[in-house]
């Protein structure tokens, strides 16, 4: 098949009998794939600020390797671009102050970055909050505002909640600065990092070793460069008796019968699988009802000569008896992705229990989920294998795993969730 | 979507989150100007699909039926297009920066004054949380006031509360 270039959107539905008496539960798995960037078209400025975590822990490897893939990273820049850097232990400092990426600015960067070397503990809150105010002083309105935290260990002083800094980044996000983590080693919450990237609109990496540090920054910058839609969202028309579920794990706004899901920004030839539930409510046998989906995005790359969304597509789904229901076709494919989004999470909850030493909990997690899948995998070889990998993993969870272990697979489950490879790279159209 | 588009009434409902019953009752009441003759062919366009949702909207707003129609009755098609389509949440009316700048004024600062003392005890410090509480003076104005405040700060405050009040419910229509 020949890569296409143009945006396309389909949605399908697992399902399209529903039943009259029983709150039936049906799956959509909706699919995005990005245009491809034209060459014609220059690229959007993008506007970083790169925040470095430079408490003790890092010193050393660590800290060197994270001001190599900051260089490497502004060298990547134009003129038209800005990026700032900011340092942070229990002080914060602003190593580079938001400044436009010439030529001469690019240069004079790595004199400031040598600088930075390691001391005190871990003011992650105020570090960040730092790096958006260097961006949110230069929103570029047509660009890509970022702001990209890199830490080894926890938020010990100034704000350290994760609800509050979570919200801040939400808000944030709202206002036009997003965030990107990246958590190095064995010392820092993922939870919170990838919370704080769900929340920003970004992404979290998880970074095992200190030489990885430059791959994820150089992919996390890449992904800005190339960034060919911003705010992409799903909008949703359905009667508000029906409730609807984002089980991939993006922020859903709901209006009334208007539900909106926010994907964040989209790459150039990025692909992304989202999937719904959506709870129906008693009817008449015979009787249809449905929802409309459209895509938009705020550049209306999407959208229809301006428009802004693309064309609706409709869906509908009619009341039937239990035969009817029980002998429908099922489309496969859904089915795939609801079984690999479900044991993504129970593998992230297991690692949550195992953590904490409940073994057994973390055991009956999986195995629960198997069960579930078992029970419409039928003989299909990807979810039989789905099953089979949830089995064998009971017995590595039945034990106390050590921590990188744990990090990587919470990371891989944070991945499948959000359709990015196993390196937490946005996956493209083949 | 395109003008010309038109949609069977199920679609018309469906489009507009509500049941095909909503829409026959909305027709009957005027506030959906009827299509030549009703039946299962009828076609509605656009701009019913606009004048549907805003009803909704104002619905929401618990105005009552006679109401909204007294409201659309004064709106061309553009003005209803443009106030159906509206229901995006609302963007913030501050800017990132400013956002920004004001947790940060509102950030605790207990960070240790000497560094290496920091770096000696990088245990967790006990977190520093402030008390926000938010007095409502009218249904769209509100003060925040962080707790504790010394007591003549108190006594200011409940003053300002008094005054601030009485001034806006002055300026109530």
């Amino acid at each position: 098949m020949t890569p296409r270039a143009e945006p396309t959107f389909s949605i399908r539905p697992d399902r399209h009998l529903i039943r009259p008496n029983a709150h039936s539960q049906r799956f959509l798995l909706a699919r995005i794939a990005a245009p491809r960037a034209t060459t014609e078209r220059a690229r959007r400025p993008v506007n970083l600020a790169i925040v470095l975590d430079r408490s003790g822990s890092m010193s050393g490897e660590k800290l060197s390797v994270a001001k190599n893939a900051v260089e490497q990273a502004i060298a990547r820049l134009q003129p038209d671009d800005r990026f700032s850097v900011v340092a942070y232990d229990d002080v914060v400092d602003v190593v580079i102050g938001s400044t436009k990426a010439s030529a001469e600015a690019r240069r004079g960067a790595i004199e400031r970055l040598r600088s930075i070397d390691a001391r005190g503990s871990t003011n992650l809150g105020e570090g960040w909050l730092r790096g958006c105010e260097q961006v949110a002083s230069h929103i570029a309105e047509q660009g890509v505002n970022r702001c990209l935290l890199l830490t080894d260990g926890l938020a010990n002083i100034g704000i350290t909640d994760p609800d509050e800094l979570a919200l801040h980044a939400e808000e944030l996000r709202a206002r036009g600065v997003s965030t990107s983590t990246f958590g190095v080693g064995n010392d820092f919450d993922e939870r919170l990092l990838q919370r704080l990237a769900d929340a920003g609109g970004g992404h979290f990496y998880y970074i095992a070793n200190a030489p990885q540090i430059r791959d994820a920054i150089t992919s996390e910058v890449g992904e800005t460069l190339e960034v060919v839609a911003r705010d992409v969202s799903i909008e949703i028309t359905a009667r508000d008796d029906i409730r609807i579920d984002p089980i991939s794990p993006y922020k859903m706004i709901g209006g009334g019968n208007r539900t909106s899901i926010s994907l964040g920004d989209l790459g150039s030839e990025q692909v992304v699988e989202i999937v719904l539930r959506l709870s129906f409510p008693y009817g008449l046998l015979g009787q249809e009802t449905g929802a409309i989906l459209a895509l938009k995005d705020r550049d209306s790359v999407f959208g229809r000569g301006g428009v802004g969304e693309t064309e609706p597509i409709r869906l509908t789904w009619a009341y039937a008896d239990d035969p009817a229901n029980d002998g429908q076709p099922r489309d496969r494919d859904v089915d795939r992705a609801v079984a690999r989004l479900f044991a993504a999470r129970a593998r992230q909850e297991a690692v949550q229990r195992n953590r904490m030493g409940d073994y057994v909990g973390a055991q009956q997690i999986l195995d629960a989920t198997a069960r579930r899948i078992r029970g419409y995998a039928g003989h299909d070889q990807e979810m039989r294998s789905i099953i089979d990998a949830l089995e064998r993993e009971q017995i590595m969870f039945a034990g106390q795993m050590a921590e990188p272990s744990l990090k990587q697979a919470y990371f891989a489950s944070a991945n499948v969730q959000r359709s990015r490879d196993a390196t937490g790279r946005s996956v493209k159209r083949a | 979507m395109p003008d010309d588009e038109r949609f069977g009434l199920t679609e018309l409902a469906d489009l507009a989150g509500v049941t095909p019953r909503t829409v026959r009752y909305y027709l009957a009441q005027g506030l959906l100007p009827a299509v030549g003759q009703s039946g299962p062919g009828s076609k509605y366009d656009a701009g019913h699909l606009a004048r549907l949702r805003l009803v909704r909207r104002l619905q929401a707003e618990h105005l009552p039926l006679a109401e909204i129609r007294r409201q659309l009755e004064g709106l061309d098609e553009d003005e209803i297009r443009s106030l159906a389509g509206n229901d995006a949440p609302e963007p913030p009316a501050d800017s990132a920066l400013d956002y920004v700048r004001r947790v940060m004024t509102r950030m605790p600062h207990d960070a240790p004054a000497d560094p290496s003392a920091a770096a000696a005890v990088p245990t967790a410090q006990p977190i520093e949380r402030s008390q926000w509480e938010r007095i409502v003076l009218a249904p769209d104005v509100e003060l925040h006031i962080r707790r504790p405040l010394a007591r003549a700060q108190n006594k200011q405050v409940d003053r300002l509360v008094t005054i601030a009040r009485e001034l806006l419910e002055e300026d109530r229509p």
